[in-house]
């Protein structure tokens, strides 16, 4: 025989010891590595759990009115929440299935242990003393939320309002949404939550930042920036003749102008008819590669800086635009590209704003038990994207394509004001084609910007345009 | 009061903490002295008298090729409590003794009930062995080696 | 056993000092935490215990053993923690636990007291295995059969006391399959025909063992119980590997496990379930479902960072019947990623120290039955602790001396018995 059992058994010992390693390994990555994102899963129902026998901090609005508010049940505190309508952005604190919105968000400064508070965050965590939380104040203005509401009404899509010098959210609205009541009630909870789940319109996602759509015509305000910037004199003519390809390489394909245009169309025109063939013109005499980067610049592909979970869409399927007919469809807003309506918001408020890009925040700040701000959100970094002499060009713009006689947008209009914006129509493969508006207003000192879609709109961004005019009209006090 | 309570509550919980650990150590040293103890014994069996390696056995009898160190006088058997155990049902529960006496070594049957073998033929009284020699106790046979 | 004068036997008795000091300690803080004082009149559960391992000591001082002084303490220790984490989640079971420690404690003194070398534990091999055989199957009878938690591996009297006989059979196992392959060794190990590189072994003398296997395999799969059939399956490889070092049955071995794995995972519901929730807990069809004890658990983890949320201080309870299949995740939550390695640490020793008799053991035989005795703690913790951290599919395995419950604690303190009792010989052989 050639070995001897003691050498197998030493073999085996030595197998055994490497396991507990592995083992150890595997114990340290998920209390160490893995913790922080296991820690802030917001279907990590502990510190809601946690916190179970006390109040949560309440979640008020600009004005006031309570959104979110602790109340007492047999032995402990359930929420109760007011705003159906803001249901995606304040969210659900749930014993069971954890949290969302601003309620996971911010649930730190909800029960006690704001983040800026280090000694309290200790204080909570090893002698289990929180202090007494205070209050999340959300910056939806109740009027223009109304308005927003109200407009869009009985239909699916969302509409975000902000403020394009501050980046505050005025308004979100993500229809259809959901009854938060529903899912923190332990009686109804787990059928609520199964359905809500089992819902193919995904009521529990915002759209406002997480739904994803082809940006439609909305996308030529990014082809524009970039010709304008790029030696594209606007007031040049370009020949359209529907249907247009650019040489026989591209088969049978061809971009067609939505009202089967020939003629000469300056930018302004372009606009105003939302003229795709001129666009796709654009798009191809710049090259895709500029284009590209214009629309990275403007934050098309990556997660927008806001304070709730936000997805980050894209400009096409590999981040680049090789082939000629994907910088011709991507110029007009085909192609793969997707967008959130936060993101075309905030192009609507970084031309309006002088080229400048704000971070977006929902939250304004945070308030201690008396009343006292803690600590305000916002005004995080501002980059200049565009030249301000290409933001007010493209104003202009956008003024025209609202105002000109027979400018799609015209249903945006508001009386005494003027208007910037544009629609957008995307196609879609679940039925007739979505409808955007994004906008701000006035164009010369912007107090709003807007973006909103309409998810199979008739009509498309022609449907959109009043949903738009009303929310700014709101805002405006018009 | 409160927070005299849960200072007081830490400083339990981090002892338990530590005391983990210090059992965990203690247990290490204690494995390790047990080796080192071991080792001892081993070393000193083989600078030791000599060793009857085991040349025929069966199941549950030592192994083939073992080799039991033997001391100045050896109790041979089947009971544990022998010098050298013999696990054989053939074996009496103290079956033989094995001696060192005036430089040599001796053999000598305790009053066995199957009889002690010296290469071969039966041992009725105290016999000297020289290295080398087979050891015949019940079916187990056993080779007396000089230790190098 | 012979009986001798009385032994000293001191590092035993510094150990449990330690073992005493810990345990008060951490019972302490967890009845504090959950009270909000410290009640000193508490402390009555741990103290009985700790008197119930004293005795254990002045036992085997007064019978003269001079076996290994070390795999007590160990295993105490473990037991102690043990018992701080059932006050800690469920101070409801504690009692029941408390009178199974005294039924274990028993076992392990009967266990001590066998007589002579051993050896009537192998020369009856086909007795164990037939024993180990009605244990299995006893589950399934009508009577005294229980269904629990979907598996049916439990007998008892409704509302007295149930007993999970398969922990009983593990220790059988080893005792047959150690006996048996003493027997057979030469025969496994130097195969007469070679074909090519794989060794063919005389089927005559590996029929008994396969079908062996074979009956635990179908009895489990009757049974629906994981855990039991992976360490039946791992005791199985390990003894075959021990007994011929011949690594071409642990790679056959291997391949079966996949193989019968992969169609376990087809043909049973509860197999294919389990193994999803492995591969994805968090999906959002099993996070709130079947994967919810898991994400609970590693949800646990996270909680625990390097030196934990303090003992009472986290909220292991949150994971479902967290005190039989999750402590291991609850102990790391509130002692943290530095005190899981401690515990891990412990058992590496333990098992250590048992591979170590095995190794100095006098015959094949004991040396065979010591190594798959320790090797049965080894892949306990490391399948169940492997199970809390999502390395493998989650198991009903118990975490060995820790986890609540009545029968792994008594086969494992029979199991330290049989070790201790393996190094006693060794030491009366090679004084």
């Amino acid at each position: 025989m050639s070995r001897t059992i003691a050498a197998n058994i030493r073999r085996l010992t030595l197998v055994i010891a490497v396991a507990f390693l592995v083992t150890s390994i595997g114990v340290g990555y998920w209390s160490l590595v893995a913790a922080d994102d296991l820690n802030a899963d917001p279907f990590n129902p502990r510190l809601i759990a946690a916190v179970r026998d006390r109040p949560r901090g309440r979640i008020v609005d600009a004005s006031g009115r309570v959104l979110a508010a602790s109340v007492r049940d047999a032995d402990s505190y359930r929420r109760r929440y007011t705003d159906r309508s803001l249901a995606e952005v304040v969210g659900y604190a749930s014993f069971k299935y954890g949290a969302s919105g601003v309620e996971a968000a911010y649930q730190g400064s909800l029960i006690g242990q704001d983040p800026s508070d280090l000694v309290g965050q200790w204080r909570a965590r090893y002698l289990g003393v929180r202090t007494e939380p205070g209050s999340v104040v959300i910056g939806i203005d109740p009027k223009i939320q109304q308005a927003a509401v109200t407009a869009l009404a009985g239909r699916r899509g969302a509409i975000v309002a902000l403020d394009p010098k501050t980046g505050r959210i005025l308004a979100s609205v993500s229809l259809p949404n959901y009854e938060a009541n529903l899912l923190v009630d332990p009686a109804q909870q787990d059928t609520a939550w199964d359905q809500l789940n089992r819902n193919t319109d995904k009521p529990l996602i915002n759209r406002v930042a997480q739904g994803l759509y082809p940006p439609g015509s909305t996308m030529k305000i990014i082809t524009a920036a970039a010709a304008l910037e790029n030696g594209v004199n606007p007031d040049q003519k370009i020949r359209v003749d529907d249907p247009y390809q650019a040489d026989r390489s591209w088969g049978d394909y061809f971009v067609r102008s939505s009202s089967g245009a020939h003629g000469d169309f300056d930018m302004s025109l372009a606009f105003q008819r939302s003229e795709n063939i001129y666009f796709a013109k654009l798009g191809l005499t710049i090259g895709g590669a500029k284009l590209a980067e214009y629309a990275k610049r403007f934050g098309i592909g990556r997660v927008p800086a806001v304070d709730l979970p936000a997805a980050k869409g894209q400009l096409s399927n590999s981040g680049q635009l090789e082939r000629p007919t994907l910088v011709a469809d991507t110029s007009y807003g085909q192609g793969e590209l997707l967008t959130s309506p936060l993101q075309m918001a905030l192009v609507a408020a970084t031309v309006g704003n002088h080229g400048v890009a704000v971070q977006p925040h929902y939250v304004m700040e945070i308030r201690d038990p008396s009343g006292g701000v803690l600590r305000t959100i916002g005004g995080g970094a501002a980059d200049q994207v565009i030249r301000a002499d290409t933001a007010a060009k493209l104003t202009a713009l956008l003024v025209a394509a609202v105002e000109a006689p027979g400018a799609f947008a015209f249903g945006a209009r508001i009386p005494g004001v003027h208007v910037a914006g544009k629609t957008g129509t995307a196609e879609n493969p679940s039925g007739s084609p979505h409808g955007w508006f994004v906008g701000f207003a006035p164009a010369e000192d912007p107090q709003i910007a807007v973006a909103v879609i309409i998810e199979n709109a008739g009509q498309g961004g022609v449907d959109a345009a009043p949903v738009g005019g009303a929310v700014m009209r709101a805002a405006l006090g018009k | 009061m409160e927070i005299t309570f849960a200072v007081l509550l830490w400083g339990v919980r981090i002892a338990f903490l530590v005391l983990l650990y210090l059992f965990l150590i203690r247990a290490f040293r204690t494995l390790q002295r047990s080796l080192a103890e071991e080792r001892v014994t081993m070393a000193a069996r083989s600078v030791g008298l000599a060793v009857l390696v085991v040349t025929l056995s069966h199941a549950g009898g030592p192994r083939v090729g073992e080799r039991l160190p033997l001391r100045a006088v050896n109790s041979v058997g089947r009971d544990a409590g022998n010098d050298v155990v013999l696990n054989d049902d053939a074996a009496s529960a103290k079956h033989a003794v094995v001696s060192f006496a005036d430089g040599e070594w001796w053999l000598e049957d305790a009053g066995s009930t199957n009889g002690t073998l010296l290469n071969g033929t039966r041992v009725w009284e105290r016999e000297r062995v020289h290295y080398g020699d087979q050891v015949q106790v019940g079916r187990i046979a056993l080779r007396l080696e000089r230790v190098q | 056993m012979m009986r001798s004068r009385p032994v000293a036997r001191l590092h035993e008795l510094q150990l449990l000092v330690w073992v005493a000091a810990l345990s008060i300690t951490g019972y302490l803080a967890v009845v504090a935490a959950a009270s909000g004082r410290f009640a000193w009149l508490e402390l009555v559960v741990p103290a009985v215990a700790l008197a119930i391992f004293g005795l254990l000591h002045i036992f085997l001082v007064s019978i003269g053993f001079r076996g290994d002084q070390l795999l007590l303490p160990l295993a105490v220790g473990l037991t102690a923690i043990g018992f701080i984490l059932v006050e800690r989640l469920a101070p409801g079971l504690l009692l029941q636990q408390l009178s199974w420690l005294v039924i274990a404690a028993g076992a392990f003194c009967v266990t001590i007291l066998i007589p002579r070398d051993l050896s009537a534990l192998s020369r009856y091999k086909y007795t164990w295995a037939l024993v180990g055989l009605l244990l299995l199957i006893s589950p399934l009878l009508p009577v005294v059969g229980r269904e629990i938690n979907g598996a049916r591996i439990w007998v008892g009297i409704r509302g007295i006391a149930q007993f999970e006989p398969w922990e009983l059979v593990k220790i059988a196992l080893v005792i047959f399959f150690a006996a048996y392959l003493e027997e057979h060794r030469e025969m496994l190990s130097t195969p007469p025909r070679r074909i090519g590189p794989i060794p063919v072994p005389p089927l005559p003398y590996l029929l008994p063992i396969v079908g062996m296997w074979l009956v635990a395999m179908l009895v489990m799969v009757f049974e629906k119980d994981l855990g039991a059939t992976l360490l039946f399956f791992g005791i199985f490889l390990a003894m075959l590997y021990l007994a011929t070092g011949e690594p071409f049955y642990v790679v056959v071995g291997l391949l079966l496990l996949v193989g019968g794995g992969f169609v376990a995972y087809h043909a049973f519901n509860h197999v294919a379930a389990r193994v999803d929730v492995w591969l994805a807990p968090f999906s959002s069809d099993l996070r709130f479902d079947t994967g919810y004890q898991l994400t609970q658990g590693l949800f646990s983890l996270a909680n625990a960072g390097l030196f934990g949320a303090g003992l009472g201080n986290g909220m292991p309870e949150r994971i479902p019947v967290v005190w039989s299949d999750f402590v291991f995740d609850a102990f790391t939550e509130e002692v943290g990623f530095v005190g899981a390695l401690a515990l891990l640490a412990l058992y590496l020793v333990f098992v250590y120290r048992g591979m170590l008799i095995a190794l100095r053991a006098p015959t094949t035989f004991l040396q065979l039955l010591a190594a798959g005795l320790s090797f049965i703690i080894a892949f306990q913790t490391l399948v169940i602790v492997g199970g809390n951290a999502k390395l493998i599919p989650l198991t009903g395995i118990t975490l060995p001396f820790v986890a609540y419950g009545g029968s792994s604690l008594v086969t494992n303190f029979m199991l330290v018995g049989l070790l201790l009792r393996v190094s006693d010989i060794t030491a009366r052989v090679r004084r």
